[in-house]
């Protein structure tokens, strides 16, 4: 009993001892995180709520009830497993040891960390309390959702206080509990609060102590179950509130809990007598549901900004966002039902989906939307009207072949205006690994700055490029071919730029069916990869099929040179052009790749007259055909390219170590989907010093959060009631600085 | 002036490496070959066809072998090495290069040489005397690409050393294979760099590549010194 008491006492301190290393091991946890997180929170909350009790008692309750003891070992128990983590329990049963030692210093210790104010004493102590606790975990989520959830509960709490404060007829110690409830959710979340709300906290605080001065033996009982009835009535709350912030913590979005979860999460324990007193603390959803939410990126540290624009210039900057977007063809879906057995069927209602779809679009607004998966119907006759109505100028390409769906991309009239539009197909019948239908789009854009319908300023060209790569797992040597292409056309505006003296900035995106760091990302982002002798499936890295004793690898050449692509993935033709600018100054000079072209041209394979066969020379008729000449030259050599692209998402969430995915069916939950941009590199001073005062590529200055797979099947996977595709839209923020004269 | 041929010295790249006859011989057959190409060029220029991608220079393919089993010295490098063809144009150059055979796929001691039409592979020649070569050894396997490399750079004028460049050459030995390129002018200190630059570019070198810059003057010095013949090639 003394135990329990003891326990009871120190706990809260406990709490704040194991702070620190809790939030270390945090780091590491794995994806049920969330709920021992929450719990471990929820525990502190209800430690703190006791100690008001029991410290206030302490003296009067010189009858310990072995109902008192059982409960804390009930307690004990029950909320082990369920709410704590391992570690929060071995610290509960440490700190109740260590309880004994600290016996003697417990009252010095509560004075100490309540900054002086002995009139609320333990109350304030325990309030205190929450929040060094708050102020500890606050730095962790300093994100822009934290501030709205914490107003969001507020709000909440104060329509509860509506609830509670009118009922006069609750005896005295119920009121104090309903207040010393809202007191404690107020620590729970008071790391915005300001002062008078502290304020008001401490009289509440110092009503319940003067309440609690002269208990009845029935009080005493009363209070302690009452105290019980607090924690278990806080769990609903405070549970909440904190699995809530902790979401927000982890991937800067919130869900609410409803009863279903809170219960799952927290198994009452107890049957009040009281509980018809109890206004019910029903979660209802008071509030609009923020499910992701923009993560700014602060990079003023490292920004460095030109001091000055010189003269005659005047800096503009535009921001602007890209959203990236498989919203599931129908057709697909329906095509692979096996995929969403766990969706109720509504959710996989296309009119439904699309309802959700453009609910997403107009939340985000995006200047730029790239989808993928747009099922050709649903394009002319839903999409396309109502996104042209919302004042965007789209591009569709489906695929070629028999399936019904493409990719569209979509722009802001007001903000771009197209210089070029090229439609890729990669369906290259004369290429027998380009066998695969699928499409891409590449647009060149023009950012206008305008002032009514006057356009004031014209920005850098940026280059917008929209794609869905083939879905085979086994087959990343289609991938990379069809990237190449791709990547071509790219270059090759860029360089259509580069001729005027223009620097072009390069948007990526789109479902490239490859998972983060493996050879198709690592070939974007690094601009290089060595491809020859790798399996097939590595590529992409969707699937590990290591486990085959038979796979196909990849051997140079990957593509043959009639395809027209360069292992720069460039076009050959682009380096024909240079080529036939260098003869009109005179000079008869080829690049490797373009005279690798006319290898096999039919006037090459003609034998020279008077060829006499002497050694070193064969009567070989060239085979055209034969093109894994292995001393081509891109044996071992490697891939690359030559545009600088990183991606937007980081792939590992900051916090949490979750890996956040883009895509969730059934089967898989993998990040596969990407924004790529041309980052804004520093100059050096080298640079600055020849006066290149204007700073070239994309600023990113936010993204809006992705979700992990843990969270997202909390929510029964996708697609939900909320996110109506079996992809994560993505959405990034850049900004376009340039100067205009 | 004589070809030289240093069979146990490390100076078997390029051309130099075919036993020879006396001096006197070498020079008199030199003279023989010189009229018969002049005549050879006289009887047909190689022009680009119509539609082809001209070459900035004409260029000739060479194939030489050392003969097994016959006396080094009885044999004289100009016996040894033929003339396979001229070509003006790219699409003429596959046509050789398509029906030659691939220098990995050579046996024996044996080399394949492309010169500038009128500049042969020799030493002694008036485009190479002040000249020198820059020499790359690689291990067995790597010589067809190489050359290949090698040899649509210099084709595709992308040396950038003006008229610098006279020839190629993939020397197949026991052990290893020889690539060497050869210029003018070995003083010309920003050529010879520019050569290399190049080179580890076009031919994709590991960056521990050793390469080595060698004059003429140095290799017949060399091989002089070797044969003890000082001042044979007769104050030349």
């Amino acid at each position: 009993m003394i135990g329990s008491l003891l326990f009871y006492v120190l706990y809260p301190f406990s709490r704040f001892w194991t702070i620190r290393p809790s939030e270390a091991s945090k780091k590491g946890l794995p994806p049920v995180v969330v709920n021992g997180t929450a719990a471990w929170d929820g525990g502190a909350v209800t430690s703190k709520r006791i100690t008001q009790c029991q410290k206030t008692l302490l003296d009067q309750w010189h009858t310990p009830g072995s109902r008192t003891k059982g409960e804390t070992k009930e307690r004990m128990k029950k909320s082990g497993p369920e709410k704590e983590n391992d570690h929060t329990t071995a610290d509960m049963d440490k700190k109740q040891l260590m309880a004994a030692a600290h016996e003697g210093t417990k009252n010095e210790a509560a004075p100490k960390i309540c900054d002086g104010q002995p009139a609320v004493e333990e109350k304030e102590t325990a309030m205190t309390n929450g929040q060094q606790q708050d102020s500890v975990d606050t730095p962790k989520h300093e994100d822009g959702g934290m501030i709205v959830h914490h107003e969001v509960l507020h709000e909440n709490n104060n329509t509860e206080d509506g609830n509670i404060f009118p009922t006069d007829d609750i005896s005295p110690e119920q009121a104090c509990r309903a207040q010393t409830t809202e007191d404690s959710k107020h620590q729970t979340v008071c790391c915005v609060q300001e002062q008078k709300q502290i304020q008001n906290m401490e009289e509440t605080v110092t009503v319940c102590w003067d309440e609690y001065a002269a208990p009845t033996a029935d009080e005493i009982h009363g209070g302690a179950s009452g105290s019980n009835l607090v924690f278990t009535s806080l769990l609903s709350n405070s549970q909440t509130t904190n699995v809530s912030s902790q979401h927000n913590t982890q991937t800067g979005w919130q869900f609410p809990i409803g009863p279903g979860l809170a219960e799952e999460v927290h198994c009452p324990m107890w049957t009040f007598p009281a509980v018809s007193y109890y206004p019910p603390f029903e979660f209802t959803l008071p509030f609009k549901v923020m499910w992701r939410v923009w993560q700014e990126i602060d990079e003023s540290a490292t920004e460095e900004e030109p001091a000055f624009t010189p003269f005659p210039f005047t800096k503009v900057s535009m921001d602007f966002t890209v959203m990236s977007y498989n919203i599931l063809a129908q057709d697909l879906l329906e095509a692979n039902q096996e995929l969403y057995a766990h969706c109720p069927l509504e959710v996989l209602d296309w009119s439904y989906r699309y309802f959700l779809l453009l609910e997403e679009i107009q939340k985000w607004a995006p200047d730029i939307l790239c989808l993928q998966e747009v099922q050709e119907n649903h394009y002319h006759e839903h999409l396309y009207p109502v996104l042209s109505q919302m004042g965007y100028t789209c591009v569709y390409k489906r695929r070629t072949g028999t399936k019904t769906d493409g990719c569209a991309t979509c722009y802001r009239g007001d903000y771009f205006s197209v210089v070029s539009l090229s439609q890729l197909e990669f369906f290259r019948p004369e290429t027998e690994l380009l066998d695969r239908h699928n499409v891409g789009i590449v647009l060149l854009l023009q950012p206008v700055a305008t002032q009514g319908v006057k356009v004031t300023a014209k920005g850098p060209p940026l280059c917008v490029a929209n794609t869905h790569l083939l879905f085979n797992p086994r087959r990343g040597d289609v991938k990379l071919a069809q990237l190449a292409i791709m990547l071509a056309e790219i270059d090759s505006m860029v360089q259509s730029c580069a001729t005027k003296g223009e620097h072009c900035n390069v948007i990526l995106c789109g479902d490239f069916n490859s998972v983060p760091h493996m050879p198709l990302y690592q070939l974007i982002t690094t601009g290089k990869l060595y491809y020859h002798g790798l399996p097939a499936w590595m590529i992409s890295g969707q699937e590990d099929l290591s486990f085959k004793s038979h796979c196909h690898r990849l051997f140079a050449p990957l593509w043959p040179s009639t395809l027209g692509i360069t292992d720069n993935c460039q076009y050959a033709a682009s380096e024909d052009m240079c080529q036939s600018q260098n003869q009109e100054s005179g000079k008869c000079q080829y690049t490797h790749a373009f005279m690798l072209q006319l290898r096999y041209c039919p006037a090459a394979c003609v034998r020279p007259q008077g060829l006499m066969l002497i050694p070193g020379v064969t009567d070989n008729t060239p085979d055209p055909t034969s093109r894994n000449q292995p001393y081509n030259k891109r044996f071992s050599n490697p891939i690359s390219h030559p545009l600088d692209l990183e991606s937007v998402y980081k792939h590992i969430p900051p916090v949490s170590g979750v890996s956040e995915v883009t895509t969730l069916n059934s089967e898989v939950g993998a990040t596969v989907d990407y924004i790529f941009y041309s980052p804004r590199r520093i100059l050096s001073s080298a640079q600055k010093a020849d006066g290149d005062f204007v700073s070239k590529g994309l600023k990113l200055t936010g993204s809006v959060s992705l979700l992990s797979e843990d969270v997202l099947w909390s929510m029964k996977g996708l697609p939900n009631h909320i996110f109506p595709s079996d992809h994560l839209s993505l959405i990034a923020k850049f900004q376009l600085d340039w100067n205009a004269a | 002036m004589n070809n030289k041929f240093d069979a146990l010295k490390d100076d078997d790249s390029g051309d130099h490496d075919q036993d020879q006859g006396s001096p006197k011989d070498s020079e008199k057959e030199k003279t023989d070959e010189e009229d018969k190409e002049q005549n050879s060029s006289k009887k047909k220029m190689v022009v680009p066809g119509a539609g082809e991608h001209p070459l900035q220079y004409n260029y000739t393919f060479w194939y030489s072998r050392r003969t097994p089993g016959r006396p080094a010295s009885t044999q004289s490098y100009e016996q040894n090495i033929k003339q396979i063809g001229s070509f003006a144009s790219v699409e003429q150059f596959w046509r050789f290069y398509s029906h030659m055979i691939r220098p990995g796929d050579l046996t024996g001691h044996s080399d394949f040489h492309l010169f500038k039409e009128g500049i042969k592979p020799m030493w002694e020649d008036d485009a190479n005397k002040m000249g020198g070569k820059w020499i790359i050894r690689l291990r067995k396997g790597l010589a067809s690409r190489c050359w290949e490399n090698l040899i649509l750079a210099m084709l595709g004028e992308q040396f950038m050393v003006g008229e610098e460049i006279c020839g190629a050459v993939v020397s197949v030995r026991f052990q290893e294979d020889i690539i060497s390129i050869w210029n003018k002018t070995a003083s010309d200190q920003a050529t010879t760099a520019r050569i290399r630059d190049t080179l580890r570019r076009v031919l994709n070198l590991p960056p521990n590549t050793i390469m080595e810059y060698k004059t003429h003057t140095d290799s017949i010095k060399a091989w002089e010194d070797f044969h003890g013949l000082v001042n044979a090639s007769g104050g030349r």
